[in-house]
């Protein structure tokens, strides 16, 4: 099957998945396309930071199929590292190797998973770190960041793998206020760039402008799924509207 | 009660003279051990219950039982047996060095194993999730991620290990051996001087002890640079 | 294994004696680690110093060293006292039991000091403030609120103290307790079987280690029934 021939860059078809008895995802059916920006909302424990770890197979779904460019996620190794390569995540906690500087953090990967020579993996990170606005901390450690700086450098180091779709997990929830928005301005440019990404975030602002779908999800279902000026303005569902209530009364 | 300096100055020069022995046992243990560590640690953490079952089973004994037991069995117990004695290993296993080494070394192995594994479990999940969403493979992942966080963390563990071990060379002395205890306990049998020989070699393990200490600790200093936030 | 026979009832006895040692020297070694870790936490400089002084001492030096100074050191001191009474008087023996119970106990206690005093300072200081606040007094304070919550915390790495106990004990042989393995040497000269024998003592030692780690398991998740909340 032809990947350009997909028009859908990610699919996921009935997908149950379950943590011992506990069901986390419930018959997920979405599909996405080349350039959208989608948003995943909702409250705790409704499955959203699983779903997009399907994605990726940071963690195995149960039943259904989940494709990624036509690729099927299954058991076979050769196949998930192929992906992985491919879509790229950001964490809620950073995750950036403490025991390597800023710069090494954006090569590491470059080198031993795409093989890029050691001069231009070196290039590529500099020009990144200049895209998230600070190539001057290039050789410092990650703790002598800030968490904003920290997670600017996470965004770049997945950039810098060249992927067709970024995975943004929950990326500003871990930061103080002051530093949501050197982050999200990142994000906004690089959805205006025409990234593909699906993002898991409680950013409403960020969300109504940027986003092309809003995804509500509960109770490991997705709930309701709509333009943003639907989604805020004209909700559907109740426990939709519920959400939207406490979510904006603060 | 009179302390007999001249005979604090007459032993132990010849005490010291078991250093020798005394490094060779701790050195040579040392790094065997660290090399069967990291065997038991990688049959650990390979998640084939026919790898990792025996792993625990060794680490379980080893660290179950005396080491002085395990000392005597090998050295007593082992030529007990025919075949033993006409296989190749015989040659080491014959000699006391040999069998204090092979002790050491395979007691040592059983409780490093322990400390790098606590180092591994110790590295943050996140950390590997990441190398894992940017496709690295896992043996990538243990290399260049687990394994240089995990040493950092178990070094302190590491370098208490090597002081025990350190203090179980002196029951070397124990199976004929001449190392500095074995030295000092034969003068002691002469001298009847037990409080001079025994209290300045206890002192000459402690300065040992406390190279030792600091040694590691400018390593641990050294691999943890990353930790701190000032430049 | 019929060179076993006729001696089964030997090891029990020094199985038994296994046991007697452990008990007096738990009780010591907590006694000892309580101390120093008091002394420690305490502001007395004085304190501070001696207890220093005891960790590096018994943490640097090897146990075999400290039993044979306790052994042949004790006797020394005393039969020179007794001759200050009695200058006939011969040579007068400290057994070797509480010798060698004393010694692992100072050695096993010099670590404990260091567990008990991070335990202490584990404790959560809200508890205390808490107690302070409901008008507990000090001593009420230190009873209820800190030693529960100290013992806790100090239970996984006292466990390995206790199972330090135990594995010292071999070492007493060497000054001649009758334990399991003097019990082993006795019988290999009757029955030449020095494996058979060490491993019996190995097997017996391993026994009394199993015991003690499923004991402290079972002791932790009792403790650990306060702090695992509902999910």
């Amino acid at each position: 099957m032809s990947e350009h021939s997909k028009k859908n860059l990610i699919q996921m078809k009935n997908v149950d998945k379950y943590f011992g008895e506990f069901q986390a995802l419930k018959n997920i059916n979405l599909e996405v396309q080349r350039k959208e920006r989608i948003v995943i909302c909702g409250p705790s424990g409704s499955g959203k930071s699983t779903l997009i770890r399907c994605l990726n197979r940071l963690e195995k779904h149960n039943k259904g199929q989940v494709y990624i460019d036509g690729k099927e996620l299954t058991d076979q190794i050769k196949d998930i590292n192929a992906v992985r390569r491919e879509v790229g995540m950001v964490f809620q906690s950073f995750n950036l190797f403490p025991h390597m500087t800023v710069v090494k953090n954006l090569m590491v990967a470059q080198q031993l998973v795409r093989k890029i020579s050691k001069a231009d993996a070196k290039q590529s990170a500099m020009h990144f770190l200049e895209r998230v606005k600070i190539p001057e901390q290039a050789n410092k450690y990650p703790i002598q960041l800030s968490g904003g700086q920290q997670q600017r450098v996470a965004i770049a180091r997945a950039l810098c793998m060249k992927p067709k779709i970024m995975l943004f997990d929950e990326p500003t929830s871990a930061l103080d206020p002051e530093m949501i928005n050197e982050v999200l301005e990142v994000m906004v440019d690089l959805a205006n760039d025409g990234m593909t990404m699906i993002c898991v975030t409680h950013e409403m602002g960020f969300a109504r402008s940027v986003a092309d779908r809003i995804i509500f999800m509960d109770l490991g279902e997705i709930v309701e799924e709509s333009k943003p000026s639907e989604f805020f303005d004209n909700p559907k569902n109740e426990r939709t509207k519920n959400f939207l209530q406490q979510i904006l009364t603060h | 009660m009179i302390v007999d300096y001249t005979l604090i100055a007459e032993s132990l020069p010849v005490m010291l003279k078991g250093i020798g022995i005394t490094f060779q046992l701790l050195f040579i243990s040392g790094f065997l051990g660290l090399i069967l560590a990291i065997f038991l640690l990688l049959m650990r953490l390979s998640g084939k219950w026919y790898l990792s079952f025996p792993a625990q089973v060794y680490i379980y004994i080893f660290r179950g039982t005396p080491i002085l037991v395990q000392i005597f069995i090998i050295y007593y117990g082992l030529p007990q047996f025919g075949f033993i004695r006409s296989s190749i290993f015989w040659p080491i296993l014959r000699e006391p060095m040999g069998c204090a080494i092979v002790a050491l070394s395979l007691n040592t192995g059983a409780y490093v194993s322990e400390i790098l594994r606590g180092g591994v479990l110790a590295v943050g999940k996140g950390l590997i999730e990441a190398g894992s969403a940017l496709g690295m493979s896992a043996y990538q992942k243990f290399v260049y991620i687990t394994a240089p966080i995990a040493t950092r963390i178990a070094l302190p563990a590491y370098s208490n290990d090597v002081i025990s071990l350190l203090k179980s060379t002196a029951l070397a002395s124990t199976i004929t051996i001449a190392d500095m205890t074995g030295i000092a306990r034969t003068i002691v049998a002469n001298t009847y001087a037990p409080y001079e020989i025994f209290i300045s070699l206890a002192i000459v393990y402690l300065i040992f002890t406390f190279i030792l200490q600091k040694s590691f600790g400018y390593l641990e200093q050294y691999l943890g640079r990353y930790t701190k936030r000032e430049e | 294994m019929a060179a076993l026979n006729g001696w089964w009832d030997d090891y029990f006895w020094g199985a038994f004696v296994i046991f007697q040692v452990f008990f007096c020297s738990l009780g010591f070694m907590i006694i000892f680690g309580l101390l120093g870790a008091i002394a420690k936490l305490s502001g007395n400089k004085v304190a501070h110093r001696v207890a220093n002084a005891y960790t590096v001492a018994f943490r640097g030096t090897p146990e075999i060293l400290v039993i044979l100074l306790m052994y042949f050191g004790a006797a020394i001191f005393l039969t020179s006292v007794a001759q200050i009474f009695n200058p006939e008087a011969k040579f007068i023996d400290i057994p070797p039991f509480w010798a060698g119970t004393i010694a692992i106990s100072l050695i096993v206690g010099s670590y404990a000091t260091e567990t008990f005093r991070g335990a202490f300072l584990g404790v959560n200081p809200g508890s205390i403030e808490a107690a302070k606040a409901l008008g507990m007094s000090d001593v009420q304070t230190f009873i209820y609120i800190r030693i529960p919550e100290m013992w806790r915390i100090a239970l996984p790495p006292f466990g390995n103290h206790m199972l330090s106990l135990i594995k010292d004990t071999a070492l007493i042989s060497i000054i001649g307790l009758n334990e399991t393995m003097f019990v082993a040497k006795q019988a290999i000269t009757v029955t030449g079987k020095p494996f058979t024998m060490y491993i019996v003592v190995g097997a017996i030692y391993l026994g009394f280690s199993t015991v003690v780690t499923l004991s402290v398991m079972g002791l932790e998740k009792f403790g650990e029934r306060t702090t695992v909340g509902a999910k």
